[in-house]
């Protein structure tokens, strides 16, 4: 005979009551089995991707200390490993192109800031660095024009009003680098002290 | 439920508060001592920075120490092989009776392994005992508003004592005076100790600048005629509210303060110089420069010199101005106003090119961005 049980517990007769049975026991079976499948591998997951965060913002923040130290190499170095841990870092990319920019690697600078803005389109900094190395590079109207994209929408731009001050100082116009220059000051004093 | 309300609308004001007090005292523990003057009575910035053997060394290490003199030095200041030698000699002599000296090199923005090789060759030379820290960055510099290199500043129970920019000859004397009674010795001459001011005194003055600097006027100002009539010798409470009403445009208010100042102290080197300022601003040249002049005369005060230098260009004495400016560069080359001044000078001279020199290296002495500054 067929059984139902109902809310209070009572057996009762029913159509299908070997099926709920069966599904209940199967249920439980599953649930029992994949408890390993579905905890286990998840924290190590989560573990290993931690691990690799923390190795590239450590490796990042030790090439910062290395370059306050005068070691600018050894940064260099280091800003590479971190973007080998994290081929995305755009933060590293940036660094490593005013690093290799203040080591005179101009091409290797401009290719780390095109990558950093190809990571991320709108970091202002690249910008900037980049029209740094076209100065460097002889390339004063290419460098005009990039820093004063670098201007649009900048929350920080006291950085980029410097380069822009450097670019019209090269072109002998000092009456627009003092301009630029004057900017600069003014929104440094009204408190930009935008990073990189 | 209307208990439930009543309870949660507690627990929100109670919650909201805390977050006001601390939002509201966090946003002033944040802000840096702006203390950019008279420093005696503050308590001293710490620091850890590595020594020419690559060592840490900090300040704190120091605390038990009866006095720690701070000596900020460069291998390209006139004066300082001449500091470093006068304190070498005083440390040998007197470094177990409770003296410490620290060394605080402040070569250039960025310091180069050429830079350490040339510090250290000076230090090997002029046989320097007492730790020699490199301070990269010039951070440390900066937290103590030094002037003029050298400069020396004495801490001691964890408070600035005494500071002394550059090395003048009186000012020097008086200082190795004040630090042999400190410990203990006879003095060589009549010790002329700095006024220490009350701990709430110097508190209500900080806690003004820091309204000040948040744009709140009235506070600020209210804060400092407290600490003025709590400590009428006090100067820097005088020169805090003089600079409050010269941001505010009230330059006839500002000068009475700093001309009360002047009564108090009237060879106050700060107090002269901002005054002198004041008053080649507000053309009243002819003053400005005898008070600038005299300021001048006393110590190695930076600022003197660059504010007379500013006078003069006023007065239409431009060669005299821009000899001044380079004594003032050569003094502390890492204040933006010298070169922020002396553009502004050559600005109005219409000479643009020097001009736009001066506003760049103001600007890159803003930012101390060595990775930006190629």
């Amino acid at each position: 005979m067929k059984k139902k049980v109902t809310m209070a517990g009572k057996q009762v007769r029913h159509k299908n009551g070997g099926f709920s049975f069966v599904f209940l026991h199967l249920f439980l079976y599953l649930y029992i089995f994949s408890l390993p499948v579905i905890f286990l591998p998840v924290p190590n997951v989560y573990a290993r991707q931690e691990n690799r965060v923390k190795a590239e913002v450590l490796l990042y923040n030790e090439s910062i200390t290395l370059f306050e130290d005068g070691k600018v190499d050894k940064a260099i170095e280091l800003a590479q490993e971190a973007i080998k841990a994290n081929p995305k870092y755009s933060d590293a990319y940036n660094r490593l192109g005013y690093m290799l920019l203040k080591k005179g690697r101009i091409n290797d600078a401009l290719d780390a800031f095109k990558s950093a803005m190809k990571i991320n389109p709108g970091l202002h900094s690249s910008q900037t660095g980049t029209g740094l190395a076209l100065l460097k590079k002889g390339d004063a109207k290419g460098a005009g024009a990039i820093v004063k994209k670098a201007l649009i929408l900048n929350p920080h731009p006291s950085k980029a009003h410097y380069v822009l001050g450097l670019v019209y100082e090269k072109l002998k116009d000092y009456k627009n680098a003092i301009k630029q220059f004057k900017k600069g000051i003014k929104t440094y004093r009204s408190g930009d002290n935008g990073t990189h | 439920m209307g208990h439930i309300n009543k309870r949660g609308k507690l627990d929100f004001k109670i919650t909201f508060s805390i977050i006001v007090f601390f939002v509201f005292f966090a946003s002033f523990t944040c802000i840096t001592n702006a203390q950019a003057l008279l420093q005696t009575g503050m308590a001293a910035p710490q620091f850890s920075l590595k020594n020419i053997e690559n060592e840490k060394i900090s300040l704190s290490q120091y605390s038990r120490k009866k006095a720690v003199i701070i000596l900020f030095w460069a291998t390209w200041s006139a004066n300082s092989p001449r500091a470093l030698k006068r304190f070498e000699r005083f440390y040998k002599k007197y470094k177990d009776k409770g003296i410490q000296v620290i060394g605080i090199n402040v070569e250039n923005q960025t310091i180069s392994d050429k830079d350490v090789g040339n510090i250290k060759e000076v230090v090997k030379k002029l046989q320097i005992t007492f730790p020699v820290l490199l301070d990269r960055g010039l951070k440390t510099f900066h937290s103590y508003h030094v002037m003029a290199l050298p400069s020396t500043i004495v801490v001691s129970g964890g408070k600035i004592s005494y500071e002394l920019p550059a090395l003048p000859i009186i000012g020097t004397e008086n200082m190795f005076n004040y630090l042999l009674a400190l410990i203990g010795e006879s003095p060589r001459g009549k010790v002329m100790p700095m006024h220490m001011p009350r701990y709430d005194v110097i508190a209500d003055t900080n806690l003004g600048r820091r309204f000040a600097k948040r744009k709140i006027y009235v506070m600020a100002s209210l804060l400092f005629e407290k600490a003025i009539k709590k400590d009428p010798e006090y100067i820097v409470p005088y020169i805090a509210l003089a600079e409050l009403y010269g941001s505010e445009g009230k330059n006839t208010e500002a000068e009475k303060t700093l001309r009360k100042a002047l009564s108090v102290e009237p060879d106050n080197v700060v107090t002269m110089s901002e005054l002198g300022y004041l008053l080649s601003k507000t053309g009243k040249i002819k003053e400005a420069i005898k008070i600038l002049g005299r300021a001048v005369k006393k110590n190695s005060y930076t600022p003197a010199y660059y504010y007379l230098a500013y006078a003069l260009s006023k007065d239409g004495k431009l060669k005299e101005a821009l000899k001044l400016f380079k004594k003032a560069i050569s003094l502390n080359p890492y204040e933006p106003a010298i070169y922020l001044l002396r553009a502004e000078v050559y600005e109005n001279s219409k000479m643009l090119k020097e001009a736009a020199s001066d506003y760049r290296k103001a600007l890159e002495l803003f930012l101390g961005d060595p990775l930006l500054i190629q």
